[in-house]
């Protein structure tokens, strides 16, 4: 594996397309994914597809060093090894996950010091906030993945594992379903009503809606009323690209939970 | 009296039926006799009026049967069709209650005068014995005699058969023939019945229609047009054609094709 | 006698069903206790055995036993219509373009203004109505009888298209709008409270009604169109009813719990095991059979891996797959 720092990057993966940016090796972005829209940058640069279909000539035309492209997608790893292009495979887990991946793309961009040093602002942030909410009651909370839109159908939440959970623990929440061990749940109403959380918070990673709509969906909660975060109007729906982003931003993410979880926290 | 007018009736390449007439008197058993595709099979589903004519009228009586309800033609005019398969295990019995239909109210179930009926029509057609087995598992005799007991529970004073004997053995041929004398002799029921089988046409019919390539080339009295001139205008084959003292009416003998 | 035979049936199968519904609710991967939920002195806020009940239970029995029924009873009016004891609610199209409005919904939802649109249980059943709609076109002339050959054409070559469709709108969405997709296409029973059901039961009901004019004409058409006609039935005016009645029930059925396989298959054939071929005793305890089969095969669901929930539409796809088998090893 040679030593030089790439020189054109194309990444697939959006969040490790912010940790590029943030580490100062935006200039060396050449290509991003049809998702990629943050920083505001990445609008400009060529879109060449994603997970389920990237576009190899696209990519090859941009003359890339290092492609950073999803774990799973073994075959377009072949492809770029065989015409010795590097590839960093990039695969979803934890925050440390996280971190890590923000000082392998730094190094691998020539970025290292940027890299440590934008790993070590995050950690303090998460720290800072871990202190802030100590000793605080942790509400038994669930956090709400996706759900259809204007019903009670189709919920998934976290299941105990994967960043979120792990910023939710951090902000000061117990995942209600944290002892399932799994990626995410798709619990019936019955399985809300027995798990009974006390909060309930619905991350979305686009614009806040309408406020009709904003309401309509508040309200889609209600034929659960006897749950205790219902019925409590404990019902938190957040908006906004970075809740759901594993990268940079996960310590503004993590502080947004929290202060919805312990508001009295952050007066 | 039944009776087509002048009627016409084609498909997209061209007519199949060019102005026939044709009078079916009551009380008689009328036969369409012809070849293939000379429009028996259409001139009999225009008098049951499951087909309308694009030219001419068909009457009953002295009304029209276009103008008649599907359910009153249905009083009248009962058609046993040359096969039939159902796509459910129907019992013999359910078969034959299928003729009450257009008896009943629109939620009316069968009473016990129409079952008594059904029984009835099954016991002149020899087969109240298979009353209760799937009809689907009879022999084709069998199953053309249940069709021909679902036709006579309807009652109708009139019966149109196509192709009644075509798939029979020719045991089966005899008996259904002569279920068809005995129903037309004891119940008055007047027949139309269209066949290629001249045996059979001259064996069961006292009248006849000849029909070739769409039109109508006579029609009377079995002895006055089966003759074996027509079996050569019909078939271009060369035929004997005299009664059978045994046998007790005509019969046709065919000698040799005609080129 | 055939009366009485009906009134029999009718009232055996009518007691499975609400026995079905009556117990199911008791069932599940909870233990609840019956006593506790109909205790009133206990406040609903703090009495979880009645929420369970009759807010997570009740509207779910509810709505197995509505779409069961209604699944059921629409497959014995797509076999008879169709003369092919193979025929299912979903031969002509309607399940395939309810899929197509749920997947339109679930994938552009979002971004669309009007929320009506995004809503999934509306944009299937605008997706149903279409693809029947266009399959109506395609099939009928004024006037004259549908021929079933055109119309199982028209069905197929309606599948195929919508199908290719939904492929294309899938392959635009990203990872969770597929994975929600198909979680949607394996059916759930879970809507979410009473309202879903509410609106759909007009529609439901009127499907049902239409359904009451046909056995009879039903029994007829199924020995032959052209015999059918001559005793009496109006050929085109029926098979027209029959299609319109059981594209609206299977349009109320999906759109309200997803595309739910082999109910209106399986129902109709084992139904006609036990009581025979006629329609007017088929087609009533079909639908009360179906109620009964779908509570039971959703209490499978819910119990069988609890607490993890396996969508219904799989295990009525477990048990209608052996059951094929089955019927096929009889036969031959």
């Amino acid at each position: 594996m040679s030593a030089e720092p790439a020189r054109r990057v194309v990444s697939l993966v959006p969040n490790v397309t912010e940790m590029l940016f943030a580490v100062g090796a935006g200039s060396q972005v050449v290509g991003v994914s049809s998702y990629d829209d943050f920083p505001p940058e990445t609008k400009a640069l060529p879109h060449v597809g994603a997970l389920l279909d990237p576009d190899t000539e696209r990519i090859f035309s941009l003359r890339p060093d290092l492609v950073i492209a999803y774990g799973s997608q073994t075959e377009l790893e072949n492809r770029f090894a065989r015409a010795s292009i590097r590839v960093y495979s990039y695969r979803h887990a934890g925050v440390d996950n996280v971190l890590q991946t923000i000082r392998d793309v730094a190094r691998l961009t020539g970025h290292e010091a940027e890299g440590d040093r934008v790993v070590r602002d995050l950690r303090s942030q998460l720290d800072a906030i871990r202190t802030r909410v100590r000793g605080q009651p942790r509400p038994r909370t669930m956090l709400v993945l996706g759900r259809d839109a204007g019903a009670l159908r189709g919920v998934y939440t976290s299941g105990g594992i994967g960043f979120l959970h792990e910023l939710l623990d951090i902000a000061g929440g117990d995942d209600v379903f944290g002892d399932i061990k799994r990626e995410s749940v798709q619990p019936s109403s019955e399985t809300m009503i027995v798990r009974a959380p006390q909060v309930i918070i619905e991350v979305h990673s686009g614009d806040p809606p309408r406020a009709d709509v904003l309401q309509r969906e508040r309200a889609s909660w209600n034929a659960l009323a006897s749950v205790p975060a219902i019925r409590n109007n404990r019902v938190h729906l957040l908006y906004g690209s970075y809740l759901m982003a594993a990268g940079p931003r996960l310590g503004h993410a993590a502080e947004t939970l929290a202060r919805v979880l312990h508001p009295e926290m952050f007066r | 009296m039944l009776r087509a007018d002048n009627v016409s009736f084609g498909y997209e390449g061209g007519f199949s039926l060019r102005d026939a007439t044709v009078v079916v008197s009551p009380g008689s058993l009328t036969g369409l006799l012809g070849p293939n595709g000379c429009g028996k099979t259409t001139l009999l589903k225009l008098l049951c009026g499951v087909l309308r004519p694009q030219a001419g009228r068909v009457l009953l009586g002295d009304r029209a049967v276009e103008s008649m309800t599907r359910r009153g033609l249905a009083r009248r005019v009962a058609v046993v069709p040359q096969e039939t398969h159902p796509a459910f295990d129907y019992s013999v019995l359910e078969m034959v209650l299928m003729g009450r239909h257009p008896h009943l109210g629109a939620f009316q179930l069968e009473g016990p005068a129409d079952l008594e009926i059904a029984r009835a029509s099954l016991e002149a057609t020899g087969t109240a014995h298979l009353a209760a087995r799937n009809y689907m598992t009879l022999s084709g005799g069998e199953k053309q005699r249940v069709i021909i007991a679902s036709a006579l529970a309807q009652a109708t004073e009139f019966l149109l058969l196509d192709e009644p004997t075509a798939s029979l053995d020719l045991g089966y041929q005899l008996e259904v023939a002569a279920l068809l004398a005995r129903l037309n002799r004891e119940r008055k029921v007047t027949m139309v019945l269209a066949t290629h089988d001249l045996n059979l046409a001259a064996s069961l019919c006292d009248r006849l229609v000849v029909m070739r390539d769409g039109r109508v080339l006579a029609q009377g009295a079995t002895t006055d047009v089966l003759t074996g001139d027509m079996v050569r205008q019909l078939y271009d084959v060369d035929a004997d054609v005299a009664f059978h003292p045994r046998a007790g009416h005509l019969t046709v003998v065919p000698v040799r094709r005609l080129a | 006698m055939i009366r009485a035979r009906l009134i029999w049936i009718v009232l055996g199968y009518g007691g499975l069903a609400a026995g079905a519904c009556l117990l199911a609710p008791l069932v599940g991967s909870t233990h609840i206790s019956l006593a506790r939920a109909f205790d009133r002195s206990i406040p609903f806020a703090d009495n979880v055995d009645a929420q369970i009940f009759f807010v997570a239970r009740m509207p779910r029995v509810l709505t197995g036993a509505i779409v069961g029924s209604t699944l059921a009873a629409a497959g014995v009016v797509m076999q008879a219509l169709l003369g092919n004891p193979l025929a299912t609610p979903f031969t002509l199209g309607v399940s395939t373009g309810a899929a197509l409005g749920a997947v339109l919904a679930i994938t552009f939802g979002s971004s669309l203004a009007v929320s009506a649109l995004a809503s999934v249980p509306l944009a299937s059943l605008a997706g149903a109505v279409v693809a029947s709609a266009i399959v109506y076109v395609l099939a009928t002339r004024p006037g004259r009888p549908i021929s079933t050959m055109v119309l199982l054409l028209a069905g197929v070559t309606l599948n195929a298209f919508f199908s290719a469709l939904i492929l294309f709108v899938q392959y635009a969405a990203d990872f969770t709008q597929a994975y929600r997709t198909i979680r949607w296409l394996m059916g759930d029973l879970d809507v979410g409270g009473f309202e879903p059901i509410v609106a759909a039961l007009p529609m439901v009901l009127v499907a049902l009604g239409l359904f009451a004019f046909l056995p009879r004409s039903l029994n007829l058409l199924s020995v032959g169109a052209d015999v059918a006609s001559t005793r009496g039935v109006d050929v085109g005016r029926t098979q027209r009813l029959a299609f319109l009645s059981a594209s609206l029930a299977t349009a109320a059925a999906v759109s309200l719990a997803g595309p739910i396989g082999f109910v209106g298959i399986v129902v109709p054939h084992l139904v006609r095991l036990m009581v025979g071929v006629d329609h007017r005793i088929v087609l009533p305890a079909s639908a009360l059979f179906g109620a009964a089969f779908l509570v039971g095969c959703d209490l499978i669901a819910r119990t069988v891996l609890a607490p993890v929930e396996v969508p219904v539409g799989v295990v009525t796809a477990m048990l209608g797959g052996p059951f094929f088998l089955w019927l096929l090893v009889r036969k031959s």
